[in-house]
């Protein structure tokens, strides 16, 4: 059924007379003939729109006049509605008196030095957060040791569980490929050398001091890291977190500690277990690519793990996993809103976590070398 | 000549598996109206409600909407809309785009008109100066109506709401009533209202169903206020007058 909306004018004054299906199947074609009528208005001081020959409003055609009205009425015209047909009087006369009159929205600058202006603003005010978190988490541990009972040590077990052991199967196929790989590159750049002798060193020193450590922590960042966030924020939203707090419980020991200290305990082994398998890849890499023994292999790698090479690599592991732990808590626990809110703080935990336990694991290194470690 | 009925529900059996939660249900709902159906905790009315919207699919018998047909079978522009008991809404959109998330799926509008409907579907519900708020930053009774405006949007002629009042201060409660009774009498549509809120009964229903979890159906139908004077039934006037009733000594309600 077409839809119209008809002019019909005498002098000063001018009558609409919409015709047709004036509802939301048509509204495309009804706000056209809207828009086509307002311009032919031009010198009227009154409009009239008879309703008579509508054969069909619902609300959508009824909000569209109704916005027609109240233009004309604010460029100063009289306008109203005539016509036996209330039905569309009552809808429109519903729309027009239930019309809320907004301010003029603000414009947002879209300026880039304004808006690196905003974020740097923010900074403060999140490392005032975050040193806030850190400061609350010390504190807590001598309180948890005074009073043990204020802290869920019965989802101990069960965390270093999650947290650990379920990662395992990951953490290793990561290590075992980046032992693959730094032994491959070895062979591609020792061998050039004559020097193939050297890469069960090389797997050992990259690995073990290096690349283990980090591999492991940004796998754990990755998955139990998230697992975390997520499930703390998902706490934090459905308002077990202030549940908790309502009942005496301090959010940090009884939630925060058992966590942290899952981590702390697991990553070590997780990467120990790691440095394993990266020899282990490295072995597979040479003695495939190469024609060293598995026996010399052996001979070169025992040789290269002292003492050095194993503590520094292993002695980062609790501070990456205290970390992400307390990176992840803490994400969690600064969650406000809904369902979307823990998505996004999920998100930022991890990707804070990784870029932490990769700033950590550097200044380690710094620290070692100018120790001469 | 009356007009046909806008819900018509003929011997329903709905249930889950092996579990029957109601049979033998028959009842219609008229144009225009404002039907509630009723009933204590676990009776089964969102259950119902879910069969309504075509959420579920009945085990036997047969619910027809008028220009529908069985809801579950019916795929295209949604012909009724649906206020969820905690309104729905989705929390990473503001409430104006949670309006034109049903508009831009079924219909061509786009720009300034769309923004006009949706601004005046929340002006109706009395959101206007809202429409930019996520639902996080709104209150509970806010959120209803911005799911009233969202059940609105599609101009559907019938709507489905499931425990209204749910969560709201007294005063929200009422202001969500009296929004009800504004969508039925000024535009004419049909409303089926889920709820065990007395005073929303008495102030808003035209007709209702009364289900009991005992009976496995509807134990009385009519006029609530005439149910609650006259009703002889003892779950009946236990369920109006608050009073109590003995499950066991009743077991058919």
């Amino acid at each position: 059924m077409s839809v119209a909306l008809r002019t019909d004018r005498e002098g000063g004054h001018a009558t609409l007379v919409p015709t047709g299906s004036f509802d939301l199947s048509h509204a495309t074609e009804v706000t056209q003939a809207v828009s086509d009528a307002e311009a032919s208005l031009n010198g009227c001081r009154s409009v009239d729109v008879d309703l008579t020959q509508l054969d069909r409003i619902d609300g959508a055609g009824a909000v569209l006049l109704a916005r027609l009205l109240d233009r004309l009425e604010a460029d100063g015209r009289q306008a109203s509605v005539k016509g036996d047909n209330p039905e569309a009087t009552r809808l429109i006369a519903l729309y027009r008196e239930r019309r809320t009159i907004l301010p003029a929205p603000q414009i947002r600058t879209t300026n880039p030095l304004t808006r690196i202006g905003a974020v740097v603003a923010q900074l403060p005010g999140k490392a005032n957060d975050a040193f806030d978190f850190i400061g609350r988490c010390a504190v807590a541990i001598p309180k948890a040791a005074v009073t043990p009972r204020s802290v869920d040590w019965r989802s101990l077990p069960s965390l270093m569980q999650e947290i650990g052991a379920d990662a395992l199967p990951v953490t290793s196929a990561a290590n075992l490929v980046v032992g693959i790989i730094i032994g491959l590159l070895g062979i591609s750049e020792l061998g050039r050398f004559g020097a193939n002798s050297y890469v069960p060193e090389l797997v050992v020193v990259a690995h073990f001091r290096e690349l283990g450590p980090l591999v492991t922590a940004i796998v754990v960042a990755g998955r139990s890291g998230a697992g975390l966030a997520s499930k703390m924020a998902t706490m934090k939203v459905s308002e077990e977190i202030d549940a908790l707090r309502s009942m005496g419980f301090d959010p940090v020991r009884w939630l925060v500690l058992p966590r942290c200290l899952a981590l702390a305990v697991t990553v070590p082994l997780l990467t120990w277990v790691g440095d394993l398998l990266a020899l282990v890849g490295g072995l597979v890499a040479t003695v495939v690519m190469t024609d060293m023994t598995p026996h010399a292999y052996m001979e070169g790698t025992l040789k290269a793990i002292t003492a050095s090479n194993l503590l520094t690599g292993l002695i980062k592991a609790p501070f990456l996993a205290l970390a992400i732990g307390l990176i992840a808590c803490g994400q969690g626990l600064l969650t406000r809103g809904g369902a979307a809110a823990v998505g996004a703080r999920t998100t930022t935990a991890v990707v804070l976590a990784i870029f932490s336990t990769i700033v950590i694991s550097a200044l380690f290194t710094l620290f070692f070398a100018l120790m001469g470690a | 000549m009356p007009s046909r009925p806008h819900i018509t529900v003929d011997d329903l059996r709905i249930g889950y598996g092996t579990r029957v939660l109601m049979e033998h249900t028959t009842f219609q709902v008229e144009r225009g109206t404002i039907f509630a159906i009723l009933g204590g905790s676990g009776c089964g009315k969102s259950s119902l409600l879910r069969h309504l919207i075509g959420l579920e699919r009945q085990q036997a018998g047969r619910i027809d909407i008028d220009g529908v047909g069985e809801p579950s079978q019916y795929e295209g522009v949604p012909p009724f809309g649906v206020l969820f008991q905690s309104g729905a809404l989705f929390s990473s959109l503001t409430l104006a785009e949670n309006l034109w998330l049903p508009l831009n799926r079924w219909t061509p509008m786009r720009g300034a008109t769309a923004h006009e409907l949706v601004q005046a579907k929340l002006d109706l519900v009395g959101l206007g100066a809202f429409a930019e708020y996520l639902p996080g930053e709104i209150s509970g009774g806010m959120k209803k109506r911005a799911g009233v405006a969202r059940a609105l949007v599609l101009e559907a002629d019938l709507l489905f709401f499931d425990e209204p009042s749910a969560g709201l201060d007294p005063i929200s409660a009422v202001e969500l009533d009296q929004l009800i009774i504004t969508l039925s009498r000024d535009l004419g549509i049909t409303v089926v209202i889920v709820t065990h809120e007395l005073p929303s009964i008495f102030l808003v229903a035209d007709n209702c169903i009364v289900l009991d979890k005992a009976a496995k159906g509807i134990v009385a139908q009519g006029d609530p206020r005439k149910l609650r004077d006259e009703s002889e039934i003892p779950f009946v006037h236990a369920f109006f007058t608050r009073s109590s009733y003995d499950v066991t000594a009743n077991p058919g309600g």
